[in-house]
């Protein structure tokens, strides 16, 4: 299991992946997170909303209400240019981390 | 099922924002609550359980209000935007012009360039362009530190052409149209020089400064930002 400190710093890079794929509401953004970490990264909705509501400020996402066939109102994020801006950097950043931290245990290995 | 707006809107008690922000928060975490609630009952858990499993959603509600709370305040935006734009940009038009000033007042003549030999001229302070790399990187290293976006710190590198590049193109078409003294056949050519000698040639020179120390210190504070968390 990832720890609580990556995790905070992965999840802005988690929902920046995920929206890329197209617009998705909180719920199902978890799940999907969720689903394509295996389980790793797991979203509580005390976890997830402050950082939507932050990153929104930030203006990298942005949401819409809509409504879904069966009625119920629910709000669509999506990836605004300037996320998209920021996504490819940060892929970038973490990809060098983990390259990093294999050297690391290849050296400590050796 | 329980009712989820009622919970979230009695948990939320107080949450500082608009009424219609606030209305649509407790909607959206509600929806949030009924999606888990349905999908937990799909897997087969009861009524019950699926409840008290949506419930460990969120430890501390008295927390999350406070965090949803500074997530989405709009005086952040407007802070934000003074630290990342305004401070950096005015900070670097003031450099800019005070040394400018300086230079018309106790430095060398600056060197005047005519097309063809002929008016019209452009006034060209050496000094002054040699020292806008620098302050171009210093507009770009504060918007960055701060957190600026690229949009900011490219505008907090060039904040010091933006007033001749308004009255380039807001002046001189209002003098044309109405100072009839206005010689305007020369009125062209001098709108391109004067657009090159104040605003294209001062801008490249900022920018010459700020984009490679906005790359760099891009770099460098991403690096240790991940490292941090």
């Amino acid at each position: 299991m990832i720890g609580a400190g990556i995790k905070r710093g992965t999840a802005e890079l988690a929902v920046l992946s995920v929206l890329e794929d197209g617009p998705l509401h909180g719920y199902e953004m978890a799940r999907r997170i969720e689903r394509q970490t295996k389980g790793s990264l797991h979203f509580t909705l005390a976890a997830l909303y402050p950082m939507l509501y932050r990153m929104e400020r930030r203006r990298w996402i942005r949401g819409n209400w809509e409504t879904s066939d069966n009625g119920r109102r629910r709000r669509c994020y999506r990836l605004t240019a300037a996320g998209r801006e920021k996504l490819s950097p940060l892929r970038q950043e973490w990809s060098e981390l983990f390259q990093a931290l294999r050297r690391l245990k290849k050296v400590a290995n050796a | 099922m329980p009712d989820w707006q009622a919970l979230v809107r009695r948990q939320l008690d107080g949450l500082a924002l608009e009424p219609r922000e606030r209305a649509e928060v407790i909607e959206e975490l509600a929806s949030h609550l009924i999606e888990t609630f349905e999908g937990l009952r799909r897997q087969g858990f009861t009524e019950e359980d699926a409840a008290q499993q949506c419930m460990t959603e969120v430890k501390d509600w008295h927390d999350l209000r406070r965090r949803i709370q500074s997530a989405r305040r709009k005086e952040d935006i407007m802070t934000n935007r003074i630290k990342q734009f305004w401070i950096p940009g005015l900070l670097t038009f003031v450099l800019a012009m005070s040394f400018l000033a300086l230079l018309q007042k106790f430095g060398p003549k600056p060197w005047v360039v005519a097309l063809r030999g002929v008016l019209p001229v452009a006034t060209l302070y050496i000094p002054w362009l040699l020292s806008l790399p620098l302050i171009g990187a210093t507009g770009a290293y504060l918007s960055h530190r701060t957190g600026g976006s690229q949009r900011a710190v490219f505008s907090s590198i060039v904040f010091p052409v933006l007033p001749y590049l308004l009255l380039f193109l807001v002046g001189f078409p209002v003098a044309l149209i109405v100072d009839e003294h206005v010689a305007h056949n020369i009125m062209f050519s001098a709108f391109i020089v004067g657009l090159f000698a104040w605003v294209l040639l001062p801008a490249v020179a900022l920018l010459a400064g700020g984009l490679p120390v906005q790359l760099f210190v891009s770099r460098r504070l991403n690096s240790r930002r991940i490292v941090g968390n």
